[in-house]
């Protein structure tokens, strides 16, 4: 979208530059002096985008607002909105702020793409244990594996303030081990595949917390950027590299200091042609190699990173239009990658680096962290697609063969597909806006078919198998308030735990099987013949 | 004055549905599910929220407090306009709801 420049006053000038010694006021460019602009960045942009230009929630300006009248945005603001995670702001802002809020977003056109440099990120970094060498050796509670913890995004009712924390839970007992406070929403949890005892948690305000889970506290921080969920941790575990929608970047830090290494201008040719500058989607290391991938969403093309000297990039271009998440198979040598606008998702071979081919989803494909799982000798790919249209399917593909399998009738759109090698059934989350996303759906690995629903309450979303796969964790997010524990096999409910808003739900096993559904002596023999097959 | 005669009419499709063949409690939980946990909470208001919690208090108590609501004898903007279209079955289903959560 076209960015509208304006020429500031001195005095504008003067308050941005009093403003950017504060980093969370950082980006509010006050217009007429008001502190309206300031309390936007505090109580709404981690959801609807510092830029205004919508994040997890929908872009607030002049633009999108247009003919919206004040009574019912202010109504809105106040009562929130039902089912969504919209929370009420009444009692929490004064009316008058509340009015404030909305005749300025109303007035107020999508803000330029604010600077957050190498420097700024830099200049971000906290130190919260000075001397890593005083952190235990072990954990300081009872675990039998450290891949048993499972931990959860719980996003707080407002999206920031107490309830927002990451929630580390010991998967065998369904007890809660370690709270982490993340001041706005947690949004991603990814583990070390080197080191057990690290964790890097990013939220909905682009900030990143490096986690010791041995002790359960916070060692380092650094703000990344303003918004951009995501995250990708290198094979070797010694690298990190973070994107942003606010501002257009990615940069690449050391895990161990969180000191930024490189920064990326996120832009590109569309598939259209088109020379755009684009939001960050997902970011992934591989066990295949010393790399990054990174989808420039508005791009449509996704960038391999070598970590070497420079951090030299190759483009793969024509990915597809609107690109988002994406998943690994063979030894994390082949990246499946989703195109929300041409129902798609795009095979990508990272040996060659190459497009293998362009493979059929459902609407709007969203795969959420994929599947993978053997079948009769077959590697099946199951995607999600958060599209509500005629065809609301999960689809299968062969990842051998690069073909679909089927198209697996579901009741709604779906955002998250989780499998276990020891389990039977793929869980996909139904998403759709009414009764549907209090479920859950189960597809039969062989059957491919659906042979079960759980009304699992709340908004549903984000299962995720134990390390085991003895247990199915989902979140009933918005407000469930709970994250609901059910046996894989028997799929009865076995333990409930109290958060706010849980959503996402990350198993350290993933560090193991890389994509949820494989084993893990799958991927060490993968690994062991270069991923070939 | 109703101020926000809009939010009642936001409301009313969510609160309006019967409850079919229903436990009471259940459909009072229904009710809580699709409206009131949006400030309450399902089973206690958000950490950070203003909004006075409801679980396990006198099942008297919540059934007269919605009935001054509705009547306006208790004066609130917010609650005036969401229990405003509650019935009298609605009530008690959303007050026995609430009052037979145990607080952990
Ligand atoms: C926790 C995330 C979150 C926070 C924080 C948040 N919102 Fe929202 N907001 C949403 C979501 C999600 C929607 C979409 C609701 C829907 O689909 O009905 C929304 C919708 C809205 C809408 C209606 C937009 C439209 O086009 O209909 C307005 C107005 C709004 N929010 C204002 C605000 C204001 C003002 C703040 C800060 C005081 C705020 N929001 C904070 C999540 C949030
Ligand atoms: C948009 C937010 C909101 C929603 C939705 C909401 N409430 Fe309330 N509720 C409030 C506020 C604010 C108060 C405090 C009002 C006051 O000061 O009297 C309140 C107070 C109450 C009280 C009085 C509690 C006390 O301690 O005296 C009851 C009972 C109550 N609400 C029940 C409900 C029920 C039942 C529903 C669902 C039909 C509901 N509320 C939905 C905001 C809300």
């Amino acid at each position: 979208m076209k960015t509208i420049k304006r020429n500031l006053s001195p005095a504008t000038l003067t308050r941005l530059a009093a403003a950017l010694l504060l980093p969370f006021s950082a980006f509010a460019a006050p217009t007429d002096g008001s502190k309206i602009p300031a309390l936007y960045q505090e109580n709404c942009a981690s959801c609807h985008g510092a830029d205004l230009g919508g994040f997890i929630a929908p872009a607030l300006n002049a633009d999108t607002l247009k003919g919206r009248s004040l009574t019912s945005l202010r109504t809105l603001t106040m009562a929130g909105s039902f089912d969504t995670l919209m929370p009420p702001f009444y009692g929490r802002l004064a009316d008058d702020d509340i009015r404030g809020l909305v005749s300025y977003l109303k007035a107020t056109p999508k803000q330029a793409n604010p600077a957050w440099t190498l420097e700024d990120i830099k200049a971000s970094v906290k130190v919260y244990v000075k001397d890593e060498s005083t952190l235990p050796a072990k954990p300081t509670y009872q675990i039998d594996d450290i891949n048993n913890i499972i931990g959860v995004a719980a996003r707080g009712k407002y999206g920031r303030g107490e309830g927002s924390k990451a929630v580390f839970i010991n998967s065998v007992t369904h007890q809660v081990i370690g709270e982490i406070p993340t001041g706005t929403a947690a949004h991603i949890i990814d583990y070390d595949p080197a080191n057990p005892r690290w964790a890097y948690v990013k939220n909905d305000s682009a900030e990143l917390f490096k986690i010791d889970l041995y002790s359960m506290q916070i060692v380092r921080s650094v703000k990344t950027g303003f918004n951009g969920p995501s995250l990708g941790v290198s094979r070797d575990g010694k690298y990190i590299m973070a994107g942003s929608y606010v501002p257009h970047n990615a940069v690449i830090l050391d895990a161990n200091t969180l000191e930024p290494l490189k920064t990326f201008e996120l832009e590109g040719i569309d598939p259209d042609g088109k020379q755009v500058s684009s939001d960050s989607g997902m970011i992934i290391g591989t066990p295949f190699a010393d790399i990054f991938a990174i989808a420039l969403e508005n791009a449509g093309q996704v960038w391999v990173v070598d970590l070497k000297e420079g951090f030299p990039v190759t483009r793969i271009e024509n990915v597809g239009r609107h690109l988002h998440d994406a998943f690994l198979s063979h030894g994390g040598s082949k990246l499946m990658v989703a195109s929300y606008d041409d129902s798609i998702v795009t095979a990508i071979d990272l040996k060659d680096r190459k497009i293998i081919k362009k493979l059929e989803a459902g609407c709007v494909p969203h795969v959420g962290g994929g599947s993978v799982v053997e079948v009769d000798g077959r590697t099946l790919g199951f995607g999600t697609n958060f599209g509500d249209c005629d065809k609301m399917v999960v689809s299968v593909w062969d990842l051998d063969k690069m073909e679909v399998v089927k198209q697996v009738p579901v009741s709604g759109g779906t955002e998250s597909p989780a499998a276990h090698a020891n389990a039977p059934y793929v869980a996909v989350d139904i998403i759709s806006k009414d009764r549907r996303a209090r479920t859950v759906q189960l597809i039969d690995k062989k059957s491919l078919e659906v042979v079960k629903t759980l009304d699992v309450g709340g908004h549903a979303y984000f299962p995720e198998y134990s390390a085991d796969g003895k247990f199915l964790y989902i979140s009933a997010g918005y407000n469930g308030d709970e994250v609901v524990v059910y046996d894989s096999n028997s799929l009865e409910k076995i333990a409930s735990i109290a958060m706010e808003s849980p959503a996402g739900i990350f198993s350290h096993g993933r560090v193991r099987y890389m994509t949820r559904g494989l084993s893990p002596d799958e991927l060490t023999k993968r690994d062991g013949d270069k991923g070939a097959k | 004055m109703n101020r926000l005669a809009l939010l009642s009419a936001l409301t009313l499709g969510l609160l309006s549905f019967n409850p079919v063949n229903a436990a009471v409690i259940y459909a009072g939980k229904e009710k809580a599910i699709a409206v009131c946990s949006h400030c309450h909470g399902m089973i206690k208001p958000s950490v950070d929220a203003p909004f006075p919690s409801l679980a396990g208090r006198d099942l008297t108590y919540l059934k007269s407090a919605l009935a001054q609501y509705r009547d306006k004898t208790r004066k609130n903007d917010l609650m005036n306009a969401l229990a405003g279209s509650l019935t009298d079955n609605d009530i008690s289903n959303i007050a026995a709801y609430y009052a037979g959560l145990k607080i952990k």
